[in-house]
């Protein structure tokens, strides 16, 4: 006969086995989350993003290029596109990083996968 | 107010050249850069027709010389003749003195001509004999070469070819492009019908705005680069020169003017490379022997595939 002990903690090490993967799994997604804090770590999280998640992306890829590929994979861009003029203007023309809205792009790369990695422009902090 | 010229020319010049929109776009980008181009493709693929209807919408003066071998540079510079009523010899300009020059089938004419040509594209005036005569502005020659001939031509050397920013390569139309064409056709068209869209004085504006386009350091860093890599590949026994990259730079920033934009990005680079660079690049026969590709736009896609632009 079979103490009652056993059976629990057979049914504790099942529930285990279960829940781990999915916590685990959780957890490793919240890590790979790109969070930002302004518009240029945005895109700096879904340039990540885009590299860990399309790895046939050329090394030359531009921006226009990129948003292209997601477009015709089906990814609505529409906020990408009007954040993208934004950050260009900051990156390439040198006006003043602007204070807009860069959720799409953040939900963007989230949706790719998040990132693994690593540092925003300027030293802020990209991956979670 | 670039983006608005830009439309309007493209549109006008639709009227009668049907599905020319980016042959259209490099011609503007070029005279607004103030370069040179060659159109390249067999006949009847619309290259003069295109040439005289952007010289008209532009409401620039227009002249054609058919080169042809027996062809001197006198009557493309002209030169000093003797006026008998004075008594003295005067210069007497050439077809050359004009905004808009089509030097159609360049290659036909001898080397002699073709330098003296070239020569006054670079420096935008003309020299006779120690006399020399400012060119209109704007200025731009646009010569047209048939590339499957062979016989009786002169084919421009690489020095007379690195002249000119950019090349296009007249491919014959789509099969929907070409059913435009024709329907087009089923009543008379004529390139008088083509009106002035744009101003002298706008021109003017725009070409001096080109020069306020901003180019970033990292911009000009990765220009660098991507010459660097067309000098460095194993396949090419000549890259880019640094005047390519200074014409491939200039005109880059007469595309960001046209879109709209104060700054180029790569993009602009990206996109008009293939135009400004394939002309100038000298394909290795012995390693298109081993079975590495012989075309050059293949090769510098790689090229561009490789070097990251700054994001």
């Amino acid at each position: 006969m079979v103490s009652d002990q056993v059976i629990l903690g057979g049914l504790l090490i099942i529930n285990l086995a279960l829940y781990f993967p999915l916590v685990w799994a959780v957890f490793k997604r919240r890590k790979h989350r790109v969070s930002a804090s302004n518009l240029a770590d945005a895109f700096n999280g879904l340039e990540l993003a885009l590299k860990d998640a399309v790895p046939d992306l050329p090394a030359g890829f531009t921006w226009e290029e990129a948003v292209a590929r997601l477009r015709a994979s089906g990814v609505q861009t529409k906020g990408i596109d009007q954040a993208l003029n934004s950050y260009q203007a900051y990156r390439y023309g040198g006006l003043p990083l602007p204070d807009q809205d860069f959720l799409e792009v953040v939900r963007v790369a989230n949706m790719l996968g998040g990132t693994t990695a690593a540092k925003g422009r300027g030293g802020r902090s990209v991956g979670g | 107010m670039a983006a608005d010229v830009r439309t309007k020319v493209v549109s006008e010049i639709g009227k009668i050249v049907v599905g020319r929109e980016r042959e259209i776009d490099l011609l503007l980008m070029c005279l607004l850069a103030r370069g040179h181009v060659l159109l390249e493709g067999v006949p009847g693929v619309s290259k003069t027709l295109l040439a005289n209807a952007f010289s008209r919408c532009l409401g620039l003066q227009f002249t054609r010389v058919q080169f042809t071998p027996d062809i001197l540079p006198l009557d493309i510079l002209g030169g000093f003749v003797f006026n008998l009523k004075n008594r003295e010899f005067e210069f007497r300009k050439g077809p050359i003195f004009t905004n808009i020059l089509l030097a159609d089938e360049i290659n036909r004419a001898p080397p002699k001509v073709q330098s003296a040509l070239l020569e006054s594209m670079q420096e935008l005036q003309v020299t006779v004999e120690g006399y020399t005569e400012t060119l209109l502005f704007p200025f731009m020659v646009i010569a047209t070469q048939n590339p499957l001939e062979f016989e009786g031509v002169y084919p421009l050397p690489e020095g007379q070819l690195d002249r000119f920013m950019v090349k296009i390569s007249f491919k014959y139309p789509t099969q929907e492009v070409e059913s435009s064409i024709l329907k087009r056709n089923l009543s008379s068209i004529d390139v008088a019908d083509i009106n002035t869209v744009v101003t002298l004085a706008e021109l003017d504006a725009l070409v001096r705005e080109v020069e306020n386009v901003k180019v970033s350091d990292e911009m000009i860093a990765y220009l660098a680069r991507v010459a660097s890599a067309t000098r460095t590949e194993g396949s090419l026994v000549l890259g880019a020169s640094p005047r390519a990259m200074v014409q491939l730079l200039r005109c880059s920033r007469a595309r960001a003017l046209l879109n709209g934009r104060t700054y180029v990005t790569p993009d602009d680079i990206k996109a008009i490379a293939s135009d400004v660079l394939t002309h100038r690049l000298t394909i290795d026969r012995a390693a298109a022997l081993k079975g590495v590709s012989k075309d050059p736009e293949a090769i510098l896609t790689a090229i561009l595939d490789r070097v990251e632009p700054p994001r």
